[in-house]
């Protein structure tokens, strides 16, 4: 395998690390969360998208929005359920991080349990089972470009990723309601002094960002294939974590960049080294860019502090 | 239900058939208490995980290549775990809250994955047999387990105990007052290390055979909520919390299969309605919370 | 006799582009107690996280009985013997007041860790040491030993500053910094405190440096007194002499009149005017039904730390009210509260009909209230252009639902207004796509004016909009206020600089521990005796 088609593969990688870390950094930098159930809104809207192609013969077109409007639902959920609680309740920081866990445990149980029949209707045994969507779900298409195979899938994975930023990208910077995002995420008081209703504004973008999670699932279910249970834990929990820490957290742009990075670097080390190294050269990057620069890429040296 | 009431009807039957069990109760424990002595500085780490792989492997590596009796082969995991628990910590721990848990997580992943996984003499992705296993010391890992919470019981009362309060009630006011809050929060970084490690060569010497995947994320998050539910204002809640979420799984068997639904979403219950958890008592502080909320302003002393 | 115990010379610090001391020299001598006096945001803070080690001087040298401790990390610096309290106090609130204590000692205490752990016989003899000496100190500092058992969070303000003092003196320190110790006290804990601090002085010899805005405190109890304005030092001496030094009353105290270009800032206290908690409010009348907002025997407490108690005020429509008072009187709480960020304890207030006890603090903006808070909070990450934008954001339509090309025509008119501000205010201007956090204090003030009158405000609140404002920046803000006061805006004036505030007001209102102590015309209050002598310098 040539190096030139990985790094491309990397890219399609990429973009799938940058859907689902974008969303993560949106939670982070306006809640100041970390959203441990993102992984599992990742998962779920995979699993419903296939349960609604495999079982109930939903074309793609039509089953890929039911799992993104599923996503944007488990977004409230989260909110609802997980955050906003804790937030009447001035709870301490280290509660949400709890509570999402349980979240997520739920979202993960709730698939691996469901029995035959029903609608999500797979059982699973521990990384044992896996399942694909069935032959034809996407068209098959292969484009070629000189030496390069591109899978028309993996294009299209590329393309909704960049139009996502673009929106998302004019959403934050030019228009009120991002702007108010921002304000929030920086100072909610003032916020809330500028007559910005910080619940909803937190609600919105918890539901957007699970949506996001759900599209990353969702292209990562097409594209690269195997669904469980598993595939947020295992697939993106902890390169999220390690992508918005990268990014430098809140940073939506520092995030989409890191994402990009971190699919070009894993795909080369899988080359040269294997699977096992290509984690662990995310891990590696995480904490030594926390030790030397917690602001990520693009944050200034941290000043000096006796 | 049975489960509860044989506890008290034939204890010495319950013993013999839920053997199993009661050590990872009291392993659990031990990694809560880990967790426990880091909060109780101030500080969220998640590194046990990492730890307890260190001590695990070390505890097997040596028993099978050299014969190592346990107190060597796991006094040499604990050793080599506070080596790299100081290591680790130096550039850590000069992160703060969130930050410092993803450190300690990308700290623990990198062993898992970068160590573990690729080293021959670890096994690889096989795991490891273990020559010297006996499942039936469990002694040794309740008697660590009273050791741990006599010395967390007192710990208040020492001079390093009131120096860790103070740092994870307000840093700076702590190295003001003279408190080299960096050599302590190192000090509870190493402990919170060498009892992880302890506890994963007691387990490891448990069990025939260990493998990376015991070692991840997700245990480390349990072990977190163990501490958490328990209640980490004492070290009694983290032990608790340990034995209760280890024997809930058990105890419920009739909702085996929404086990875990019924598992997340009392978690999500405790945390959002006893966040001081089981044994814990409500903070006092009139000017509560850290979050930055419009509902939590400050206090009078801004005019 | 007097060594100095604490020497800094030259310090230079800066933060960003802020050059927060410039070329600060002072030093403290054992058995005296030099004062430290300045208006806010002169660099007093700044200059004591320099001496004790918190913060790292890009110039200067700090030495210790003639040890250079330029750059040691604050525990080294404790370590030598130098202790301090914090302007927002820094108690370990869930610990009990004994543990804070006992946790000041902690340089002091031996290492008995075998023994600790046995509690019966080991460590009991020396925990009850620990004790003793921790309780003693506690008395020292004049709190009832009864309280030790806590947590320190719980008890009341003035109290709180005590511990922190006994805390620092655990350390048995040779030089002690207090950081504002009497705030928020009453005259008889003040005369406690000035006598606690010339105790510690003369009696056991520290050497200590206090920073106060009570000048009458200040006088009584310092041999000498060092004044700083924008991170120099203007004058130093004896408290009289410093007194009369005109760079000292220019820079606390002016004539503050609108469009004047003498205008002063920040006029501090010079004397309590009445015992608060002593006296029952004198006014308190019901106010009139016609109000705009009406506040009537409103409390707002902080868990067990009331911080207004029982306040009733009104503003009419189109009138300027001034609120005067020195930090901790209550004025900043007040005014949280009427937005909607805090719930009271107990009273009313309304505004235009609604309860703002009740209501969400958009719905409270959304009614034309609208706050410019203290300091001013601007959005430092968002550009000057954004800032004003997001004032508008209560106007935008409930609807959900809007067709495009209505978002359309309102973005259209919402860029028009905002083009129409910047022309207004051409400092903006210049900097209209720079992120605000760049901008200057003054600069910033006139944007969070600017931005609130987006929002089409009925009554507009500005807390201390003066406050840190060179002379000249702080004229225009008043002037500016002056100006949206005659445009017909109802407005609210929360000010330290009593002189500018009561220039502007039709009518004011003094608060003092929570309470108003006087009312009236603000004519009238101007000629009035005591608010002379605790606010005007005369």
């Amino acid at each position: 395998m040539d190096v030139v088609q990985q790094l491309v593969n990397g890219v399609f990688l990429g973009s799938i690390y940058a859907v689902f870390a974008v969303g993560y950094t949106l939670v982070f930098g306006v809640l100041g969360v970390v959203n441990l159930a993102h992984s599992g809104v990742f998962m779920l809207a995979a699993a419903i998208t296939y349960g609604l192609v495999a079982f109930h013969g939903a074309p793609l077109w039509l089953a890929a929005p039911a799992g993104l409007l599923a996503a944007a639902g488990l977004g409230l959920v989260i909110e609802l359920g997980a955050l906003r609680p804790l937030r009447r309740r001035q709870a301490p920081e280290i509660a949400p991080l709890i509570s999402t866990i349980g979240l997520s445990l739920v979202f993960v149980a709730l698939v691996e349990q469901s029995r035959g029949g029903g609608w999500l209707s797979f059982v699973w045994r521990d990384g044992a089972n896996s399942v694909r969507f069935p032959a034809g779900t996407v068209p098959d298409r292969v484009w070629h470009v000189g030496r390069l195979a591109m899978p028309a899938d993996k294009v299209a994975t590329v393309v909704i990723s960049v139009l996502l930023m673009a929106v998302l990208g004019v959403v934050v910077n030019r228009t009120q309601v991002g702007r108010a995002m921002r304000a929030v995420a920086e100072n909610p008081r003032a916020a809330c002094l500028l007559g910005i209703d910080v619940d909803r504004i937190v609600l919105w973008t918890v539901v957007a960002s699970s949506a996001m999670a759900g599209l990353a699932g969702i292209l990562y279910g097409v594209t690269i294939g195997d669904i469980s249970p598993y595939i947020g834990r295992d697939q993106v929990e902890l390169r999220g974590l390690a992508v918005i820490v990268l990014g430098g957290v809140g940073s939506i742009r520092g995030s989409i960049v890191a994402a990009y990075l971190l699919g070009m670097v894993e795909v080369l080390a899988l080359l040269g080294f294997g699977a096992n190294v290509r984690a662990a050269v995310a891990f590696a990057a995480l904490f030594g860019m926390l030790v030397v620069r917690p602001g990520g890429l693009f944050a200034s040296p941290a000043a000096e502090r006796a | 239900m049975t489960f509860v009431t044989s506890l008290f009807t034939d204890p010495q039957g319950w013993y013999r058939a839920h053997q199993l069990l009661v050590g990872q109760m009291g392993v659990n424990a031990l990694l809560a208490i880990s967790i426990w002595v880091t909060l109780f500085a101030g500080q969220l780490t998640l590194a046990n995980i990492g730890f307890m792989a260190i001590g695990g492997y070390t505890t097997v590596i040596l028993a099978a290549h050299a014969h190592a009796p346990l107190v060597l082969s796991a006094g040499a995991g604990c050793a080599l775990a506070a080596g790299t628990a100081l290591m680790v910590g130096l550039p850590a721990l000069r992160l703060r809250g969130v930050f410092l848990a993803i450190a300690t997580i990308g700290f623990s992943e990198f062993l898992r994955f970068g160590l573990i996984l690729n080293l021959p003499i670890t096994g690889k992705g096989q795991g490891l047999a273990n020559p010297a296993a006996d499942p039936a010391a469990i002694w040794p890992v309740w008697a660590s387990v009273a050791v741990a919470a006599w010395l967390g019981w007192r710990v208040k009362a020492t001079r390093a105990g009131v120096a860790w309060a103070a740092i994870a009630e307000d840093e700076v006011a702590a190295r003001s007052g003279g408190i080299d809050t960096t050599r302590y929060k190192l000090a509870a970084f190493m402990i919170g290390a060498v009892l992880a490690a302890w506890a994963g060569a007691l387990d490891a010497h448990m069990n025939f055979f260990i493998d990376p995947a015991e070692y991840g994320f997700n245990r480390a998050a349990f072990v977190l909520v163990l501490a958490v539910v328990g209640g980490v204002a004492t070290v009694v809640g983290p032990i608790l919390g340990a034995i209760v979420l280890t024997a809930l799984p058990e105890a419920v068997r009739a909702a085996a299969s929404y086990r875990d639904v019924l598992f997340g979403t009392l978690l999500i219950a405790i945390v959002v309605f006893r966040p001081e958890g089981i044994v814990g008592r409500r903070r006092q502080s009139p000017v509560a919370g850290a979050l930055r909320w419009p509902w939590t302003a400050p206090g009078p002393d801004d005019g | 006799m007097d060594e100095p115990l604490l020497v800094a010379t030259g310090v230079v610090c800066r933060f960003g582009g802020v050059r927060a001391l410039d070329g600060v020299s002072i030093s403290i001598a054992a058995g005296a107690v030099t004062g430290l006096i300045g208006p806010n945001g002169a660099g007093k803070t700044t200059l004591v996280n320099v001496l004790t080690g918190l913060v790292r001087p890009q110039e200067g040298r700090i030495h210790a009985a003639g040890v250079d401790i330029t750059g040691l990390p604050p525990h080294r610096v404790a370590a030598l013997g130098i202790a301090r309290t914090f302007q927002n106090i820094r108690l370990y609130k869930a610990m009990s007041v004994l543990d804070n204590v006992i946790a000041g000692g902690h340089l002091h205490r031996r290492r008995a860790f075998p023994r600790a752990l046995f509690p019966v016989g080991g460590s009991g003899a020396l925990g009850d040491e620990l004790r003793r000496d921790a309780l003693a100190l506690i008395g020292r500092v004049g709190l009832d030993p009864g309280v030790a058992g806590r947590p320190a969070g719980t008890l009341p303000y003035g109290d709180q500053r005590r511990l922190e003092i006994a805390r620092a003196l655990a350390l048995r320190p040779r030089a002690l910094v207090l950081d504002e110790p009497a705030a928020g006290m009453n005259a008889a804990e003040k005369s406690g405190l000035a006598d606690l601090i010339t105790g510690l002085a003369h009696q056991q010899h520290l050497g200590l440096l206090l920073i106060e805005h009570d000048i009458r405190f200040v006088t009584k109890v310092c041999r000498d007194v060092v004044v700083l304005d924008f991170g120099r030092c203007i004058a130093r001496g004896t408290p009289e002499r410093v007194a009369e030094a005109p760079a000292v009353a220019a820079a606390y105290i002016g004539t503050g009149s609108t469009g004047g270009a003498r205008a002063g800032r920040n006029g501090h206290r010079l004397a309590v005017i009445s015992e608060p908690g002593t006296a029952a409010p004198r006014f308190g009348g019901a106010n009139p039904p016609s109000a705009l907002l009406s506040v009537d025997g409103l409390h707002v407490a902080y868990g067990a730390i009331a911080a207004v108690r029982g306040v009733t005020l009104s503003l009419r429509d189109g009138e300027v009210v001034a609120l005067l008072g020195a930090n901790g009187a209550g004025k900043s709480t007040l005014l949280r509260t009427l937005s909607g960020l805090k719930r009271p304890t107990a009273g009313a207030a309304r505004f235009d009909g609604l309860d703002l006890g009740r209501a969400s603090p958009s719905a409270i903006v959304r009614r034309g209230l609208v706050q410019v808070p203290e300091g001013r909070e601007i959005l430092s990450r968002l550009t000057v252009r954004e800032n004003l934008a997001l004032g508008a954001w209560p106007r935008r339509p409930d609807s959900p639902g809007p067709r495009i090309r209505a978002v359309r025509r309102r973005r259209g008119e919402l860029a028009a207004e905002v083009e129409g501000l910047l022309t207004r205010f051409p400092l903006l201007a210049q900097r209209a796509d720079t992120p605000a956090g760049a901008l200057s204090g003054g600069e910033q003030q006139i944007l969070a004016i600017a931005r609130a009158l987006l929002a089409g405000p009925r009554l507009l609140m500005l807390d201390e909009p003066s406050l840190g404002l060179a002379p000249t920046l702080a004229a225009e803000v008043f002037d500016l206020v002056g100006e949206i006061a005659a445009g017909g805006v109802t407005v609210l004036l929360v000010e330290q600089n009593a002189s500018a505030a009561l220039d502007l007001a039709d009518r004011a209102y003094v608060i003092e521990g929570g309470q108003i102590q006087k009312e009236g015309a603000a004519t009238s209050l101007r000629r009035d005796p005591d608010v002379r002598a605790a606010y005007l310098g005369t």
